[in-house]
């Protein structure tokens, strides 16, 4: 323990107090004061650490039986079924097969677990949501840098934070309400028709179309992400030199040359918050559950009921029929961890210091 | 700097002006959207919202006081928040003071500040498992603690980084008046700094508890829900977002009204913190924006 003397204020140097351990040499006065609330905030520094391995480890430990049994096997396997199956046994024709006595012959399927028809929910319904969220999110983000008079920069702004902070759980009561109804009246059966009709487009094509699936699913998650994506993008863009705009201007550039410009300068930090959005959209949980059908399968039809693994998650852990049912469900959770952890963390490096960081940290 | 083909004549002039109308029509149609959504939940929850909302519990089909109302989940989700508040404000709370005022000689106020960041973004569901394995396991049965445990994980880092941004916004010059009358740190961050900063670090919490009030997925395998006003978080405990689930998704025509009911009581709440949030800061003449 060195005993330092009381920084002085120099100009430009950051503000600076003696440390605890100084202040214990020095005197009495507010030695337990200093003491609790210096040991309060470091160890509540600490716990947020200690949250995160704590999560991964819990995770980890829990899904370990899984990832011994399956192995890396499970993020390949399209298969899903919970419970043993009985079927009748088959020939090579196809013909069920008897014994002596003309019974047929009775075999057990066992349980069987594969997380690719989840891994494929969840990336295409994601894919889906980016493809729509991007460009509009962008566009309305260089709306609120550059197009938006003053006076409409604040309330429009506030519209899309408000619109951030709604629950998912609203989302879903009106995407299965309302946007589902709609959509399986007037948008799919048209769609699929044409789908069908069109050489070449016929795998998009779905024998029924029922408005709970991969597509409404895509779109109440496209609405649920333009909102972050906007406000982390309208802060990147902000953060744009204003040199950089005036000298394109000035070159003569139109408004879209140097909207372009600005878009090259920050295309990190966009990228940053189009991935930030992603990590959102591929967590989703409740407004998926409710609007995609759920039904483990992978179908190239957009049209097709699907299940991703957070609402995979939703609908069966609480009532999983076996220990290894629930240890291949902890391994979808554990899969879903990594990959939101992968994304947020890229998101974050391209984010900060472009301006982006404080919607970034959603508030 | 890039080279860009400065090209002022017809072609480029009108793409320009296609690119300045899609990014207006952009933005109208995503008001347009967000605003269709907004109307839709007002405007159902408005029609089933009644007295007895508030007042009876939920009844059994079939019974004489069916459907009755959410007086459960609305408590329920009240004593969960106030739970997962004693453990979540004063530690998120304590990290943000840790990241605004004893980070400049610490090494791990870096670490600290981006694993919030990350942690805001874990998915929820994942973190209800977490309570479902720390706390369901261990006691044998769904519980209200594993609830409230799981929401207080998702409170932690979005209060610490609120409290950073806020305490940041106070001026140094206050701490600098302090240290010269002879405050120690301590003194000078809990006389001087956190007063200076009480209102918006109110709003902080309140920003932070509208956002976990929201929260389901956390809730589906901690706290369950019942259709029973309780008191006892040892047992599966009522909240109003898992109800509306379950009322949304189940079969009965009176309950899913009920459920739009249920969302537009969360809007308002979420609605109203949010407001609060911008009047205090305005009000104070400060903006959160650090760049």
């Amino acid at each position: 323990m060195t005993v330092v003397s009381p920084p002085s204020p120099g100009a430009g140097k950051p503000l600076d107090y003696p440390s605890s351990s100084d202040l214990f040499i020095r005197g009495r006065r507010g030695k337990h004061p200093i003491s609790l609330l210096e040991l309060g905030a470091r160890g509540s520094g600490i716990v947020i650490i200690l949250m995160m391995t704590g999560l991964v480890a819990v995770l980890g430990y829990a899904a370990a039986p899984s990832l011994h049994t399956f192995g890396l096997k499970f993020l390949a396997q399209s298969s899903w079924r919970p419970n043993e199956l009985e079927q009748f046994k088959r020939d090579a024709n196809g013909k069920i097969v008897k014994d002596e006595d003309g019974e047929p012959i009775k075999i057990t399927i066992p349980p069987a677990f594969g997380a690719l028809p989840v891994i494929y929910g969840t990336a295409v319904s994601s894919a889906l949501a980016m493809t729509l969220a991007i460009p509009l999110s962008f566009g309305a983000a260089l709306f609120l840098v550059r197009i938006a008079p003053r006076r409409l920069v604040m309330p429009v702004s506030f519209l899309i934070e408000f619109l951030a902070a709604i629950p998912s759980i609203a989302y879903g009561l009106w995407g299965l309400f309302v946007l589902v109804p709609f959509l399986q009246r007037f948008v799919e059966p048209p769609l699929n028709d044409f789908f069908g009709r069109v050489p070449g487009l016929g795998w998009l094509h779905s024998e029924a179309t029922t408005g709970r699936d991969m597509f409404s699913g895509g779109l109440v998650l496209a609405i649920m992400i333009i909102p972050i994506i906007t406000a982390v993008s309208r802060d990147v863009l902000r953060a744009v030199p204003r040199i950089q705009i005036e000298g394109t201007l000035a070159l003569g550039a139109t408004w879209w040359q140097s909207s372009w410009e600005m878009l090259r300068y920050s295309r990190s930090g966009l990228f940053g918050a189009a991935i930030l959005g992603l990590a959102r959209a591929s967590g989703e949980t409740m407004a998926i559950a409710m609007v995609i059908g759920n039904i483990n399968q992978i179908r190239s039809s957009p049209f097709a009921a699907a299940q991703t693994m957070s609402s995979l998650l939703a609908n069966e852990f609480s009532e999983a029929s076996s220990d290894l049912h629930r240890a291949a469900l902890l391994e979808v959770a554990l899969i879903l961890l990594v990959m939101s952890l992968l994304f947020n963390i890229a998101a974050r490096y391209l984010v900060v210091g472009r301006g982006g960081a404080r919607a970034a940290a959603g508030h | 700097m890039s080279t860009f083909a400065i090209q002022r004549n017809h072609s480029a002039r009108l793409a320009s002006f296609v690119m300045y109308s899609l990014c207006v029509l952009f933005t109208v149609s995503i008001l347009a959207v967000l605003g269709i959504v907004v109307a839709y939940l007002t405007a159902n929850g408005w029609r089933f919202v009644s007295w007895a909302f508030f007042t009876q519990d939920p009844q059994p089909y079939g019974s004489d006081g069916y459907p009755g109302g959410m007086r459960n989940g609305l408590v329920g989700t009240s004593i969960l928040l106030g739970l997962a508040s004693v453990v979540g404000v004063p530690l998120g709370l304590l990290a943000g003071i840790f990241l605004s005022e004893y980070s400049s000689r610490s090494y791990i106020a870096k670490p600290v500040r981006f694993t919030a960041d990350v942690l805001t973004g874990v998915p929820s569901i994942v973190v209800g498992i977490l309570g479902y394995e720390l706390l369901v396991v261990p006691l044998g049965h769904f519980n209200g603690w594993a609830g409230a445990l799981a929401l207080a994980f998702i409170m932690i880092p979005i209060v610490a980084r609120t409290t950073e941004e806020m305490l940041r916004l106070v001026p140094n010059s206050y701490r600098e008046a302090s240290i010269a009358l002879g405050a120690t740190k301590a003194r000078t961050i809990l006389k001087v700094i956190l007063p200076a900063a009480t209102g918006s670090l109110i709003t902080g919490v309140m920003l932070a508890l509208a956002r976990v009030a929201g929260e389901t997925a956390p809730l589906l395998f901690t706290a369950l829900g019942s259709r029973l006003l309780t008191f006892n978080p040892n047992y599966p405990f009522p909240s109003l977002t898992k109800q509306v689930y379950d009322y949304a998704t189940g079969p009965y025509t009176q309950q899913k009204e009920m459920a739009w009911g249920g969302i537009l009581v969360l809007l308002a709440l979420i609605f109203v913190f949010n407001v609060a949030v911008r009047v205090t800061l305005h009000a104070t003449g400060r903006t959160t924006r650090r760049s």
